[in-house]
């Protein structure tokens, strides 16, 4: 019993930080999973956000605090909730089948499963070509250096290097909430 | 002085003021109203009623005012008054109810039984605490437990009691009266025949002769 | 080392209360090392740090819980007051004992799921409701050098974490399958999400003004005192003050209290999300209302009132810990004055207070901070920021909240 104990102590526990990753990163796949698999619109909406907390941990557990706060505020907070109000304000959706012409066609099915592995093979393709073949891939980046002060690196960054494409984005969304705004007003006049 | 949101600072202090007042204003009588029930019994007015009771004068077997008449028990408009008539060894109905039960779960307390009754031995008594665990049994108030003297009726609602007993006693020198009246009449009556008879008597040999 | 050492050190510790806390959780730690000691185990470090965690997360989450079966009853006494009752004074002295009734009857109630719910979701929402506000607490500096996690990104964490409520409080309300479960839930996302603008947005003006997100940070900014006597906390400069109301204001939307409580309207939504929750799902989430709204005060003492500071030089006197504690403690009173004061907001009126209110003042609060940091941060910017938010604030008062018409020229419909 007493050597059991001191086997125990004795395992690596200390590098435990560095395979606890293989949780979230389990959950977010999973969650990712769930939410193209389960039938219910909502369930699928909420393993999303679960996908987003987990990837917001992955985030946090690579020392990108910042990123993965951001992850937390913008996703869960903003996107996850838009998903679940637009499913819940649009009216229920169920197609019905012969209004769907792809329904009716002989191997529907077949096509779209074929369709979307295609889709997702070029997807993977793409990510994978962009990590492997990008100059900063090889850049090995000591983490120590990564958490020092990457919310002023990240501000400095945007204000001076981005600043152009920053406030393109804000005139970008500020239109679009205006012309959101202005859409909603016309529904309600007529 | 008014700028946008000063009504909300005017409604803060009115709250303090009640806050606080509630500790150091605690004589003044609008504030802190609320009665501590189990320490502190109301007083209640004499008029409060909340169910009936039975009145006896003197001893509770023998002074009980009831009849068994049974005209509460038709009057009572939830018919929570059940009244059986007592009976002697030989089976005559005697003039006093064997059973006298008052279901106060389904009493609503209209005082009908006491508007109606002409012995006035059913009366409003003012007792609130009779909470119970129980929802049938101990709610049911047998003779036993309604028939309370007419002292008690007096300490609860010494007008009411007064009256009742004036009207009694109005009622029983009315009888007395009567009774007297009667006898007097009888009396008379009496001594009209015999003075009748006597003269009679004494004419008829007047006309004999 | 043995543990008669161990013993004489708590009466060293109760001598400086200033680091009472930090100390005792040191000597726990020693405590945990004679322990190994004992068996004949040298106590890997990998272990003491994990003692270490758990200590910390104990003793938040009893304080918090403690905080909040005390708020509970001080809550009614001081509401009674204040509508010149007496409020709850039967169990306990001064009933003080009455969160254990309502514990034990929390406890003991039935716990009704709806035939149709969706039983796991609707299992799943306390849940998430509570986590988030347990983890809130682990960020703020509870005194110098107390701080659970100092984290870089502080104010963020705080945020990103807390938007798990929101999550939480659409899951009940969609899970129950109740009009007005959803109805509420709809309200309260719509409440929150439209509050937290300008609250990270008055919460941003202070990490400007600080040049930090890190909580510790924005305490020690407000270090010091001016002309010796006069604490640098941001709530005494106009802009700090303005930005304070805002975050007050907004903390008590985000924390659904009066007189934002409109998602627990009764007179029209039942209770809101919580109308299928009974017996400890319910305790539950009024628990992770109350330590939610614990966290968010916290926050904003860290960020306006100073932390864990002393309000005058000479009360420095009193540990640092202390300081923080007293200040949420008023923050707590001053919230159930407001629930004594305030009725409920109508939802229109929210929506047009967050919008056309809130958010612009928060914007003219950003630009007077800023016009107060380079004019030098002394009374020339003082003057120059009070000038700059009391304009928006006068002008928005008198053409959003002004009725500009009188009941006179108000024309009736045919129906009247």
């Amino acid at each position: 019993m007493h050597e059991l104990f001191q086997k125990i102590i004795a395992l690596p526990w200390d590098q435990a930080p560095q395979w606890l990753f293989l949780i979230p990163a389990f959950v977010m796949l999973m969650g990712a999973a769930a939410a193209v698999m389960l039938r219910n619109l909502i369930h699928c909406a909420l393993c999303l956000t679960l996908s987003f907390i987990a990837l917001g941990v992955l985030f946090m557990a690579l020392g990108a605090e910042f990123v993965g706060f951001v992850q937390l505020l913008v996703y869960v907070g903003a996107v996850a909730m838009l998903i679940l109000f637009a499913i819940l304000l649009t009216p229920a959706g169920e197609v019905a089948a012969s209004n769907n012409p792809l329904r009716n066609f002989k191997f529907s099915r077949a096509f779209a499963a074929a369709g979307g592995a295609t889709v997702a093979l070029l997807v993977l393709v793409s990510l994978l070509g962009a990590i492997f073949f990008s100059p900063h891939a090889r850049a090995v980046v000591p983490p120590a250096q990564a958490a020092i002060a990457p919310v002023k690196a990240i501000g400095e960054n945007l204000l001076n290097h981005t600043l152009l494409p920053l406030q393109a984005t804000a005139i970008l969304l500020t239109a679009a909430l205006i012309g959101a705004a202005l859409l909603a007003k016309e529904e309600k006049k007529s | 002085m008014n700028f946008p949101g000063s009504g909300i600072f005017k409604g803060m202090v009115v709250s303090a003021i009640n806050l606080f007042g509630s500790y150091f204003d605690r004589a003044h009588a609008k504030r802190l109203i609320t009665e501590q029930y189990p320490e502190e019994r109301p007083t209640l007015p004499e008029a409060s009623r909340s169910f009936p009771f039975l009145v006896f004068d003197g001893d509770p077997e023998k002074g009980i005012r009831c009849v068994a008449c049974k005209i509460c028990e038709k009057e009572c408009p939830p018919q929570c008054i059940l009244i059986e008539q007592d009976r002697d060894e030989n089976g005559k109905l005697l003039r006093r109810p064997k059973v006298f039960n008052i279901d106060i779960s389904v009493c609503m307390g209209c005082q009908i039984c006491v508007e109606s009754c002409p012995f006035e031995s059913i009366r409003m008594d003012n007792i609130y605490e009779v909470s119970s665990y129980d929802r049938f049994d101990s709610l049911v108030l047998p003779k036993e437990k309604l028939l309370k003297s007419n002292e008690y009726y007096h300490s609860i609602h010494p007008t009411e009691a007064a009256e009742t007993d004036a009207r009694i006693e109005a009622a029983r020198l009315k009888k007395e009266a009567a009774a007297k009246a009667a006898a007097q009449k009888m009396a008379a009556a009496k001594a009209a025949a015999e003075a009748k008879a006597a003269a009679e008597q004494s004419s008829q040999p007047e006309s004999q002769a | 080392m043995n543990f008669i050492d161990l013993l004489k050190r708590i009466p060293e510790i109760c001598k400086t209360p200033e680091t009472l806390p930090l100390e005792g959780k040191k000597l726990i730690l020693d405590f945990v090392t004679w322990l190994g000691s004992l068996v004949g185990i040298a106590v890997p470090p990998w272990v003491l740090t994990l003692v270490n965690i758990l200590v910390v997360i104990v003793a938040i989450i009893a304080v918090f819980l403690i905080m909040f079966a005390l708020m509970s009853v001080w809550e009614r006494k001081i509401l009674a007051r204040a509508q010149n009752r007496y409020g709850p004074n039967r169990v306990g002295p001064w009933g003080l004992f009455q969160p254990v009734a309502d514990g034990i009857k929390m406890l003991t109630k039935e716990d009704i799921v709806p035939r149709n719910a969706d039983k796991v979701v609707h299992f799943i929402a306390p849940i998430v409701m509570l986590v988030p506000a347990l983890i809130l607490p682990v960020l703020l500096p509870y005194g110098r050098g107390m701080v659970a996690i100092d984290l870089s990104v502080g104010i963020l964490f705080f945020f990103a974490v807390g938007a798990g409520s929101e999550v939480a409080i659409f899951l009940a309300g969609w899970s129950s399958r109740n009009k007005y479960s959803i109805l509420g839930a709809m309200r309260a996302i719509a409440q929150m999400i439209s509050y937290e603008l300008p609250l990270v947005m008055s919460a941003v003006i202070v990490a400007l003004v600080a040049g930090t997100l890190s909580p510790t940070g924005i305490v020690e900014a407000q270090g010091g005192y001016q002309f010796g006597f006069f604490p640098n906390w941001f709530v005494f400069t106009p802009w700090g003050f303005v930005a304070c109301v805002l975050f007050y204001f907004s903390a008590l939307a985000e924390s659904n209290r009066s007189p934002f409580d409109l998602p627990e309207g009764e007179s029209e939504l039942v209770a809101g999300h919580l109308t299928e929750y009974s017996g400890f799902k319910y305790a539950l989430f009024f628990m992770a209302e109350y330590v939610g709204m614990f966290a968010i005060n916290g926050l904003l003492v860290t960020l306006f009132l100073g932390g864990y500071q002393a309000p005058l030089p000479f009360l420095t006197f009193i540990p640092s810990w202390c300081w923080f504690f007293i200040k949420l403690a008023f923050l707590a009173f001053s919230l159930v004055w407001v629930r004594a004061t305030m009725p409920r907001f109508r939802i229109d009126q929210m929506m047009q207070f967050a919008w056309k209110f809130m958010l612009p003042m928060s914007f003219a609060a950003l630009f007077s901070a800023a016009a107060w940091h380079y004019a030098g941060r002394g009374l020339l910017g003082w003057g120059i920021s009070a000038v700059l938010v009391a304009i928006p604030y006068f002008a928005l008062g008198y053409f959003c909240f002004t009725r500009h018409h009188s009941a006179d020229n108000r024309r009736y419909l045919f129906s009247e």
